[in-house]
């Protein structure tokens, strides 16, 4: 038996991963070898490492499929994996004020978030069922020790261990739905199952492997029915620490997603379709109904988030290319608003400490009206008002969905995000016409830049970075087939 | 019969009896052994089936360390079985749906392989009869499966970066032993003779 | 029918019967174990007296020649006792713990090469199936240790448990290295491959085959195998699990006749079994030291029985001159400082290996 592999140039494809791995393992060495925390440092030079990694791939692209198709790299995982690396800088520049606070000021901190970038894009790349699990379990182990690290904490521990717990069910199903897909095609690698599908009628053994896998994924997206660990664990886990989950891993699960549904099963796409619909409409809904009730910002942006990635799903249910495309826009869009909305959380220290309550916020317009404006914003393109980032988003998937002939969908989305849009008003109205009780300190400066950045993005949107998102979302979403 | 058809029913008999022992025994460490006991005889199944590095691997790592560190815990903890056993009559429905379930999809796919057998039978990695099991299994972890491999090496990296940073305490003001310090240390920093007069003392 | 009769045929087979093809598996087995209690007898007799000597007294000397027989007196004494079993022990697992370990001991041998062509089976993977059947060792002594229902002996069974699981991965590590110098993992090539490579061969000097063996080349391991291999069996100075200074006897406290016999011929089985398993992946098996007439008319099995005795013998002076190591100290030594010198090696031989193209290739398929 004999590798793919003739030379470390031919290993070219991979090189953002390799260049991950060592850069971890040094950090890792670095870190342990030092006599005192090196927080700062490590968390530099980690940053440092995933733009280096950024770089790599904006401007040295290599496109290819390695280890005998355990690997595949083209422009689809390398869209998604741009954004996954700048959701974990992100969350890293957004933890680095609040580290200490969150007792998250350890240098192990930087390097799981390494690895589980790592795992992430691992899994965007992902080409084969068993390497898919693998990058999968690399992913959520990293995760679930990072939710649990602040340790001396009882409700990050409980959010560690009931993500861990629900975790390893969810990696189950995935398990299991992947051995009946083995089972039934004799393939583990996708491609070779796509032809191994498209070859015949697709038996019923086939289907439920299908939807296994598609509820072990649905999990990590936290897609409803598989939602209910979401508020919890973000509102447990240490909010740097939820601002990491809320972006980098959702984008990785749904490029996984979408490569396995738009992808590999491609020959079956009405079975799948229906699937996606499904879910896509309980996580619109139940989302704009749950959140209304929640007083934590933390678990109200766990609820938008489900309904968030219901929103994207409109656009896979479609089972078009542009739908591909729009939930690749959605998924950039998001991830702005998300880190934006972090940072600006993340900001808030009031007397007391980090604020966590929605009733904390009251008249925060007045003291720190920079925040106000930014977070309105992100609530405004949450909800997807025009001419903000969210509506483009919205537009592009929906339309798809229109494109598709789910008329009803796009009407079921309209309308649940109309629904939302009343708890995402009621934090503007708090911030804007309540008066003040808290006195807020002044944002560090590298929140500021993220607010800013985030808040050029949402609002520019349409001018600046629309158009070569759209472009380059159509690339990739041409490259699935 | 043959022999090795034989040795297939005792330890199939003997592993699926003590899998039943493992839930229904009282004693908690006796439902460990009885796993390891189960376990054992699964490794001679792997033996008997020709895959005789997987088997040994079975009883190294698992019986010969994870059972182990599970026995440790069993019998260090004071279990009470009784009371945990109260609320599980409250699941059993929902554990018996399951249980349909997942016998169902069983049937299934054991139903598949008698109707379509060539798509079961086809392995991806055919096995060259030729060569003894160990260097098979070393020919492609190390080529095909490279990937993979390096990817389950950085899992476990990743498992122990967990279980350090989430148990590890440095407690302040722990004498630690300095072996150098120990070793280097020489009669005249501590023991002082003095000569003592007689009658007198120190 | 055809089953009984093949199954008569490799069990039983020539001899007696006269009806088989081969020589019965059976009766190999039985030679095996008769003379492998023969020799545990007088090494337990030996470990006495080299102990006695050192702390300059007789030791047994009273039963037979200068105490020849004390061994089976001893025998006698256990069996025609009276086993107690404590009131609140487990009963089956406090009689299975001693059974256990006895078996265990035992079958390891089953894949020894005591001389070319000698061992009962001669198996693939033989050095795992030694590896695997010894860390299963280590349930003998927690079984008996919880069974007993007592502290002392629980908190034996919780020492030997840690120190046996922390022990064995420097000794995988270590026979890791001499794999990748063979190439196999079978008993019988790793012998093989210190007759036809090494030293002595590239020196032109083949005679000279102690130079071969591995001891040489691969030193750091053979120290690291030998102090782990006496932690592995719980002898002393790593004799923990049943320090007397402080928990009396540790986990067989409770025991006593045959049971603790039965604890006390399978800790010796071990023992003789790692001093094999020493000389067979760093010493030569059964080659002899220099390849010249007449150390070469010997036959294989008794240089392979000499060099056993003379690491036993290192075993039994270990036992008789270094103090009790403490617990702690122990655990360091097993992970900070052997674990990491088996992992730096595993690395040096590997690259050597790969640099210079050496290693033995006899093995391939």
């Amino acid at each position: 038996m004999t590798s793919d592999l003739t030379d470390i140039f031919a290993l070219a494809p991979a090189y953002p991963e390799l260049a991950l791995v060592i850069g971890a393992v040094l950090l890792l060495m670095i870190g342990v070898f030092q006599k005192n925390n090196h927080f700062m440092t490590i968390n530099g030079l980690a940053i440092g490492l995933m733009g280096a990694v950024l770089v790599l791939l904006l401007f040295a692209p290599s496109d290819g499929v390695l280890f005998n198709g355990g690997f595949v790299q083209d422009e689809f995982s390398r869209f998604m994996k741009v954004l996954v690396l700048i959701g974990s800088i992100g969350a890293l520049l957004v933890s680095v004020s609040a580290a200490e606070e969150h007792a998250l000021n350890k240098f192990e901190y930087p390097v799981l978030v390494l690895l589980a970038t790592l795992g992430m894009m691992m899994m965007i790349s992902a080409n084969d069922l068993i390497s898919l699990y693998v990058a999968l379990e690399l992913q959520s182990l990293s995760l679930y020790v990072v939710a649990a690290l602040k340790r001396d904490s009882a409700r990050a521990t409980e959010a560690g261990l009931k993500y861990f717990v629900l975790g390893a069910l969810s990696s189950g199903m995935l398990l299991y739905g992947a051995s009946m897909v083995y089972g039934f095609t004799g393939q583990t690698e996708l491609g070779a199952i796509t032809e191994a599908i498209a070859l015949g009628e697709p038996s019923i053994g086939l289907i439920f492997g299908l939807v296994f896998l598609l509820a072990g994924l649905a999990f990590k997206i936290s897609a409803v029915p598989f939602h209910m660990w979401t508020p919890d664990v973000y509102e447990g886990a240490p909010t740097p620490v939820t601002a990491f989950f809320a972006a980098a891993p959702k984008v990785a699960a749904m490029a996984l997603f979408v490569r396995l549904t738009y992808g590999t099963f491609a020959p079956i796409s009405t079975d799948w379709q229906q699937i996606v619909i499904f879910i896509s409409i309980l996580s619109m809904v139940l989302a704009a109904f749950a959140a209304i009730g929640q007083n934590n910002v933390k678990r109200l942006i766990a609820y938008s988030s489900i309904g968030h990635v219901g929103f994207a799903l409109v656009g896979l249910s479609a089972g078009s290319q542009a739908g591909v495309q729009g939930v690749a826009i959605y998924m950039a869009v998001y991830l702005a608003m998300t880190i934006g909305l972090f940072a600006c959380i993340l900001s808030l220290k009031s007397d007391k400490g980090y604020i966590e309550q929605i009733s904390d916020m009251k008249g925060l317009a007045q003291s720190r009206p920079f925040i106000a404006v930014i977070i309105a914003v992100m609530m405004f393109s949450l909800i997807g008002l025009p001419p903000l980032a969210g509506f483009f988003a919205k537009w592009q998937v929906f339309l798809a969905a229109v494109e598709a002939r789910l008329y009803w969908l796009a009407v079921i989305g309209v309308l649940a995000s109309a629904v939302s849009a009343f708890y995402y008003l009621r934090i503007v109205r708090t911030m804007y016409f309540d008066e003040p009780e808290n006195n807020f300190a002044a944002a560090p400066m590298e929140l500021t830049v993220v607010m800013g950045l985030a808040g050029l993005f949402v609002i520019t949107y349409v001018f600046t970075f629309g158009g070569p998102i759209a472009r380059m979302a159509e690339i990739a979403a041409a490259s699935l087939h | 019969m043959t022999l090795p058809l034989f040795f297939f029913y005792i330890f199939s008999a003997i592993c699926i009896a003590s899998a039943l022992m493992v839930i229904a025994s009282r004693n908690p460490v006796h439902s460990v052994l009885f796993l390891i006991l189960a376990f054992v005889n699964a490794a001679g199944i792997f033996m008997l089936a020709g895959a005789e590095f997987l088997a040994l691997i079975l009883i190294v790592v698992y019986v010969g360390a994870v059972a182990v560190l599970f026995l440790f815990v069993v019998m260090m903890l004071d279990v009470d079985f009784a009371e945990l056993g109260k609320g599980m009559l409250q699941y059993m429905p929902i554990a018996i749906v399951v249980g349909i379930i997942f016998g169902l999809e069983l049937l299934m796919v054991a139903g598949s392989w008698f109707i379509t057998p060539e798509v079961a039978g086809g392995s991806v990695l055919p096995i060259d009869a030729g060569v003894e099991n160990t260097r098979a299994l070393g020919q492609v972890i190390y080529t095909r499966y490279v990937y993979l491999f390096e990817a389950a090496g950085i899992v476990l990296l990743v498992a122990m970066i967990g279980a350090i940073v989430l148990t590890l305490r440095h407690k302040p003001g722990v004498r630690r032993q300095d072996i150098a310090t120990q070793v280097g240390r020489r009669p005249k920093d501590a023991v002082e003779v003095v000569k003592v007069e007689s009658g007198k003392g120190i | 029918m055809e089953f009984i009769a093949t199954a008569a045929d490799y069990l039983l087979g020539i001899p007696f019967l006269g009806l088989g093809t081969q020589i019965g598996f059976v009766y190999k087995a039985l030679l095996l174990l008769v003379t492998l209690l023969l020799f545990v007898a007088y090494v337990l007799l030996a470990d006495r007296k080299i102990w006695a000597a050192v702390q300059i007294r007789k030791g047994p000397n009273v039963v037979g020649l200068f105490g020849l027989f004390q061994s089976f007196a001893d025998l006698m004494k256990f069996v025609f006792k009276e086993p107690l079993i404590p009131a609140g022990a487990d009963k089956t697992v406090f009689l299975l713990a001693p059974l256990v370990t006895v078996l265990l001991a035992l079958s390891a041998w089953a894949v020894v090469p005591i001389a070319e062509g000698w061992a009962l089976a001669d198996i693939n993977v033989g050095i795992l199936y030694i590896f695997a059947i010894s860390s299963l060792g280590v349930y003998g002594v927690i079984m008996g240790g919880w069974a007993s229902n007592s502290k002392y002996p629980f908190l034996g069974a919780l020492r030997s448990a840690a120190q046996m699981v922390s022990y064995e991965v420097s000794i995988g590590f270590v026979i890791i290295t001499v794999l990748l110098c063979v190439g196999s993992l079978n008993l019988t090539h790793i012998v093989q491959a210190q007759q036809e490579m090494g030293l002595a061969h590239w020196l032109g000097i083949p005679w000279a085959s102690f130079l071969n063996w591995f001891w040489l080349p691969l030193f750091p391991m053979f120290v690291v195998f030998f102090i782990s291999a006496l932690a592995e069996t719980n002898r002393p100075p790593f004799d923990l699990p049943e320090a007397e200074s402080e928990l009396v006897a540790g986990f067989m406290v409770e025991y006593g006749s045959t049971p603790y016999m039965m604890f006390m011929l399978g800790e010796y089985v071990a023992i003789v079994l790692m001093c094999a398993l020493t000389t067979i992946l760093f010493m030569g098996g059964w080659l002899p030291p220099l390849d010249i007439p007449p150390l070469n008319w010997v036959p294989g099995a008794v240089w392979f029985i000499l060099k056993v005795c003379l690491v036993f013998f290192m075993f039994a002076m270990v036992k008789a001159f270094v103090p009790r190591y403490r617990y702690d100290q122990l655990m360091r030594l097993g992970w900070k400082v052997f674990l990491p010198i088996s992992i730096v090696m595993i690395f040096v031989v590997a690259f050597v290996l790969q640099l210079t193209g050496w290693g033995w290739h006899g093995g391939m398929a």
